[in-house]
């Protein structure tokens, strides 16, 4: 069985690395991308399973990126968990997404969080 | 006047007090954003290492993590102390130790502690600023950091006018925008400098200048010393 894809988008290397470092650690694929723009101009051709988005960020912010998100047919249901520094759960009910996590969150309550979207009933964690 | 009697307000006094309370608003909002981010993987990643076995954790994934972690701690060290120099300044409670100074040997002193990011500065021996020393060079710091993002080449030149000295930072293209929203500074800057704008702004107040955006060059105004010396050249050994 094909390992989820879980999409980190996020202008911060160091919060690039590490994400996918703990995601990579459990099993998952990992892809990045540094803003918005970097993220739709890849999710056409590598769909992910789930996308872990930050909101504030350079050339095009996480707001823009999940309206953009939501006009491509073939991408438009694509889960959303925005991972945020701002500390506003509002943002996250603005752009439509699954679920908030407010950074600094706990290495669980992400792993609890991409693992209840991409885990079918049943299903054990890719790394398990 | 009684003291239970409420002072009215004029609503030009009032607009501005919203201003300012907005803007400070958001220059926290921007300081909380900013710690968030290196806190979170200076957690993480000792997190991860603690759940390593101990022969993991002295393989190569451990030795990236400690890395990473230590270079996330060393990013929130930089952005508190940052912080905290700008809350003195806003209080107005640091003490100025305001003397003649020479610009150049500012300048050669911060140029020394960041040799990789400065080609090079051109300033008058001579030219004398009346400032806090230790202040200048923390503002020439943050904008030698601002300037010298992304291995930009710095040039630093210092020019006399009228009572003030400018030092004009030639590296990245300096944004106007970036003096009234932090965002469009130097957000999640690896270095921990993404409060090195709003910094080098409060001290050059401070020291009785300020910081302007010119031609796409950050300038830095200091009052100029009506009377300065340069320090004799240490005598060689015989």
């Amino acid at each position: 069985m094909t390992r989820p894809l879980v999409l980190v988008v996020d202008d911060d290397p160091d919060i690039l690395d590490a994400i996918c470092d703990i995601l990579d650690a459990e099993g998952y694929r990992v892809s990045r991308a540094r803003h918005g723009q970097e993220a739709l101009d890849q999710v056409e051709s590598a769909r992910p399973d789930i996308i872990l988005l930050d909101l504030m960020m350079p050339v095009m912010d996480g707001v823009a990126f999940s309206q953009a998100l939501r006009q491509r047919p073939l991408v438009s249901d694509i889960p959303i968990v925005v991972i945020s520094a701002d500390g506003n759960p509002q943002r996250a009910a603005a752009v439509g997404a699954a679920g908030y996590l407010a950074k600094p969150f706990d290495i669980d309550a992400l792993l609890a969080q991409v693992a209840g979207i991409t885990r079918a009933p049943g299903e054990p964690r890719p790394g398990a | 006047m009684d003291r239970t009697e409420s002072p009215e307000v004029k609503p030009e006094v009032a607009a501005r007090g919203a201003e300012g309370s907005d803007e400070r608003a958001g220059h926290l909002g921007f300081v909380a954003h900013e710690i968030r981010n290196p806190l979170s993987t200076a957690l993480w990643t000792a997190e991860m290492l603690a759940r390593m076995t101990t022969q993991d954790r002295g393989g190569a994934r451990g030795e990236k993590l400690s890395a990473m972690c230590l270079r996330s701690v060393t990013r929130v060290r930089q952005l508190v102390e940052d912080h905290f120099m700008c809350e003195r300044l806003d209080a107005g409670g640091l003490p100025l130790r305001v003397e003649a100074v020479g610009a150049k040997e500012a300048l050669d002193a911060v140029l020394e502690r960041h040799p990789a990011e400065t080609a090079s500065s051109d300033v008058d021996p001579l030219l004398g600023v009346q400032v806090d020393r230790g202040l200048l060079e923390r503002a020439l710091e943050a904008m030698v950091a601002v300037a010298g993002a992304e291995r930009t080449p710095v040039t630093i030149v210092a020019h006399a006018t009228d009572g003030d000295v400018g030092f004009e930072v030639h590296g990245r293209r300096a944004e106007q925008a970036a003096l009234a929203d932090p965002t469009k500074g130097s957000p999640s800057d690896p270095s921990g400098r993404a409060l090195a704008i709003p910094l080098a702004r409060r001290i050059a107040a401070a020291l009785g200048g300020g910081l302007t955006v010119q031609e796409g060059r950050w300038l830095l105004t200091v009052p100029r010393a009506r009377a300065y010396t340069p320090r004799p050249a240490p005598a060689a050994n015989p």
